[in-house]
């Protein structure tokens, strides 16, 4: 009975969260609302025995990811979302999909055969990060070594998008964000683009 | 206990709200949060199976999509700056200029 | 990991490791023409190892990869199409300012991506190896930070992580199903009565998987992205877009679904008999409708990745074979039209408007008369390619007997042929006099991205006129994959 008092509380708090994300016509508190998201699973998580990923959820997705979210929000200036004209074809869609998920819900709840099976925690120890780490150095190996190419793909080609060089206006955009940053105004004014890159 | 059920509906239903989120929302990161809780919401059956089969090769799955994640949005994010540097607007409407 | 499964995996470590190479080379000295050396080494060594891996074959390696003959050829063809697209890359660089060096990280990136792809056999390695290489043409494609450029790469981005996001819930519903993640233990799951799988989720799930693979292979109705992308990337990544990534998914798409028998699931087969026909129907009426050159090439591989489905529901060992030679002709022909845009294009942007094409003949001779080629080979008209391509995929279609699909493959080509033949006739008309000429056309193409287009014309008629060797090589290659 705990156990469904802590699921229920969790997926309401997630749900709601989800929920508030959507309509939310402030872009930081769509973030804060996902991050809210994220802990609750994370919660669930550890109800389900797998405190890594529990950990990993935090410290990956609430921690990093949520905070370069927040980080390019604030950088843009994009906090307030300016109401937006929806398509005419928009809200329409968006019920028709809401009622399949209804229908989703109702026919998983109600008449899925094997739902009857019930989660509960095994007695012996299971996937204590012990394990997972022997795992993921044996078995999994190879994809743990592609993920290593996934994050240099994400580093260089994150480098290589956002690097200031070229175009008036950019380099106008350049020397404000200089200013903001520099407390004096720099003594050299950027002349080629290898020399704002160095300013920024 | 909990029911195996449950749990998939709960991830259905955060699924499908981030699917919502991206057919609605028109911001290029408010969009790119939806896809985030969409991948969370698949996690989500995957740790509960995880359980049911007693097999650790769930678990391992959410950690490499939690790395994909992490790649994706180092990537999306720098794109969706690069894109506010020429337009000057994150409003996937104003992405326009490329027609036949 | 045994001493034999790293050597069977040796062209993977190879293509990793040669960009960690340019990565340090990049560091060290930035030289455009350094890097492309370091660049085509890597590529020409990993080809090189594949038969002597070959050997081996077939060895799963982990229950991630499998290095079979099926596999290998597949990598061979996906690392030869990167070696002719680094080439290209290098004379559409040449013109290009600012830093050019990474662009050939990301191309060895995610051609290793794609070959994980055709070797993968687990949900794992597939859903990473499409990582890889969806991650790495997001920069790519925003590469030059053009306006366009980065449209497009903003657009890919939110689709494909779409579709990412939908592929994931679909194993996911598979995984709630079987508990098992590997694609070899997926029909045993299935067929055991004892476990109480219900049909309708992985049904559901598998159908999640196709969206996903649909959008990587720009399948209608998953093909909205496709026209700006290729528009809005550098030529040479619309190559890339257009070839590799594209038949690293369909490989992987014939694996997955002769394993898991497609003809177990009616309603499965239906959608992709939809899809296909759609696919043609679309990629040909649409394209009619299109002036710029390579929106136009964007419904084209629509309508080719639709013929190419009709083999794919033929199924059988014929169907594999015409699969794989079909790939092989529309990789030759698709790279030597994107190759000649790459040509003519100059810093500014990408030759790509209807004027920059009127009365090519008159000027370059040479251009013009590849590009006839490649566009009569994409059309399928005999002596080319393309014919004998088409002729395979025709051939395994009726040995299924799947009539209404190919009679509108040919009637969807016989569509697609007049808005070949327009760019052909307009490419051949005379200029108007006192007509300025565009200034994408005065520009003389580099020698590296001539060479590279000629070896493909040469090829398109060797593979149009005497298919026999490479027929065998994908016979003995392509069939029997487990």
């Amino acid at each position: 009975m705990s156990a469904l008092i802590f699921f229920f509380t969790f997926a309401l708090i997630a749900v709601g969260a989800a929920v508030g994300m959507l309509f939310s016509r402030n872009a930081i508190y769509a973030a804060l609302l996902l991050i809210v998201n994220f802990a609750s699973v994370a919660f669930l998580y550890l109800s389900l025995g797998a405190p890594f990923i529990a950990l990993a959820q935090v410290t990956v997705y609430a921690g990093a990811i949520m905070v370069l979210f927040l980080f390019v929000i604030m950088l843009l200036g994009a906090e307030r979302l300016p109401p937006s004209q929806e398509l005419p074809w928009q809200r329409p869609l968006g019920i028709v999909l809401a009622f399949l998920l209804l229908i989703e819900a109702v026919y998983g709840i109600v008449f899925r055969v094997n739902s009857a099976a019930t989660l509960s925690l095994p007695v012996v120890e299971f996937a204590t990060p012990a394990e997972i780490g022997s795992a993921l150095f044996s078995t999994y190996l190879l994809p743990f070594e592609i993920t290593s190419v996934l994050l240099l793909v994400a580093v260089v080609g994150a480098i290589v998008l956002t690097r200031a060089e070229g175009g008036a206006r950019r380099r106008a955009l350049v020397s404000q964000i200089t200013q903001a940053v520099a407390t004096e105004v720099p003594e050299h004014k950027a002349e080629t683009p290898e020399e704002e890159k160095e300013l920024v | 206990m909990v029911p195996l059920s449950y749990y998939l509906m709960l991830s259905a239903v955060m699924f499908f709200l981030g699917v919502l989120g991206v057919m609605l929302r028109r911001n290029a990161i408010i969009i790119f949060m939806s896809l985030e809780l969409m991948f969370n919401a698949a996690n989500l059956a995957f740790v509960a199976f995880a359980l049911y089969y007693h097999s650790l090769s769930g678990q391992i799955f959410v950690f490499f999509v939690m790395t994909v994640a992490a790649a994706e949005v180092a990537v999306g994010l720098a794109l969706i700056v690069a894109i506010f540097r020429t337009k000057h607007s994150i409003n996937v409407d104003q992405l326009s200029s490329l027609k036949g | 990991m045994t001493a034999a499964d790293v050597y069977a995996i040796l062209p993977l470590i190879v293509l990793g490791g040669a960009s960690v190479v340019v990565l340090l080379g990049i560091a060290v000295h930035r030289s455009h023409s350094l890097t492309l050396i370091l660049t085509l080494t890597g590529l020409v060594a990993a080809f090189l190892l594949l038969p002597l891996v070959s050997i081996e074959a077939p060895r799963q390696v982990t229950p991630l990869l499998v290095i079979d003959s099926y596999s290998i050829f597949f990598s061979g063809l996906i690392i030869a199409a990167s070696f002719i697209i680094t080439v290209l890359s290098y004379s559409y660089l040449s013109q290009q300012r600012g830093h050019r060096e990474e662009f050939y990280l990301f191309l060895l990136l995610a051609t290793l991506g794609s070959v994980v792809l055709v070797a993968s056999t687990h949900f794992a390695s597939f859903f990473l190896g499409l990582e890889v290489l969806s991650v790495s043409l997001y920069t790519l494609i925003a590469y030059s930070r053009k306006e366009y450029g980065i449209e497009a790469g903003v657009k890919y981005l939110i689709l494909a992580g779409l579709s990412s996001a939908f592929l994931l819930f679909g194993m996911a519903l598979v995984y709630s199903e079987l508990g098992t993640m590997k694609l070899a233990q997926i029909p045993t799951s299935l067929s055991n009565p004892s476990s109480g799988v219900s049909q309708v989720f992985v049904l559901g799930g598998l159908a999640l998987i196709v969206v996903g693979i649909g959008f990587k292979l720009a399948l209608v109705p998953f093909h909205l992205w496709t026209p700006d992308v290729y528009q809005g990337a550098p030529a040479p990544v619309t190559a890339f877009v257009a070839t590799i990534s594209k038949g690293a998914m369909f490989a992987l798409l014939l694996r997955y679904f002769t394993v898991v028998n497609i003809h177990n699931y009616p309603s499965l087969y239906l959608a992709f008999v939809v899809i296909a026909i759609a696919s043609m129907f679309i990629g040909n009426l649409l394209g009619l409708l299109q002036t710029k050159l390579k929106r136009l090439l964007a419904y084209s591989s629509i309508s080719h990745l639709g013929y190419l489905l009709v083999a794919f529901l033929a199924s059988g060992p014929l169907a594999a074979v015409a699969v794989a030679f079909y790939l092989v002709t529309y990789f030759v022909t698709t790279l030597g039209a994107f190759g000649l845009i790459t040509i003519m294009s100059n810093s500014d942007r990408d030759a790509e408007d209807p004027e920059d094409y009127r009365g090519l003949f008159w000027r370059k001779p040479w251009i013009a008369g590849s590009f006839t080629a490649m566009l009569l080979s994409l059309a399928g008209v005999p002596l080319t390619a393309g014919f004998v391509g088409k002729f395979y995929l025709v051939t395994a279609g009726i040995g299924s007997a799947l009539w209404l699909l190919v009679i509108v493959l040919v009637v969807t080509s016989g569509i697609g042929l007049y808005y070949y033949l327009r760019v052909v006739v307009a490419m051949f008309a005379s200029l108007p006099k006192g007509s300025t000429i565009a200034p994408a056309m005065r520009i003389s193409p580099h020698f590296t991205g001539a060479l590279a287009v000629t070896i493909l014309v040469l090829l398109l008629f060797w593979l149009g006129i005497y298919p026999t060797p490479i027929l065998r090589l994908i016979e003995s290659m392509v069939t029997g994959f487990s």
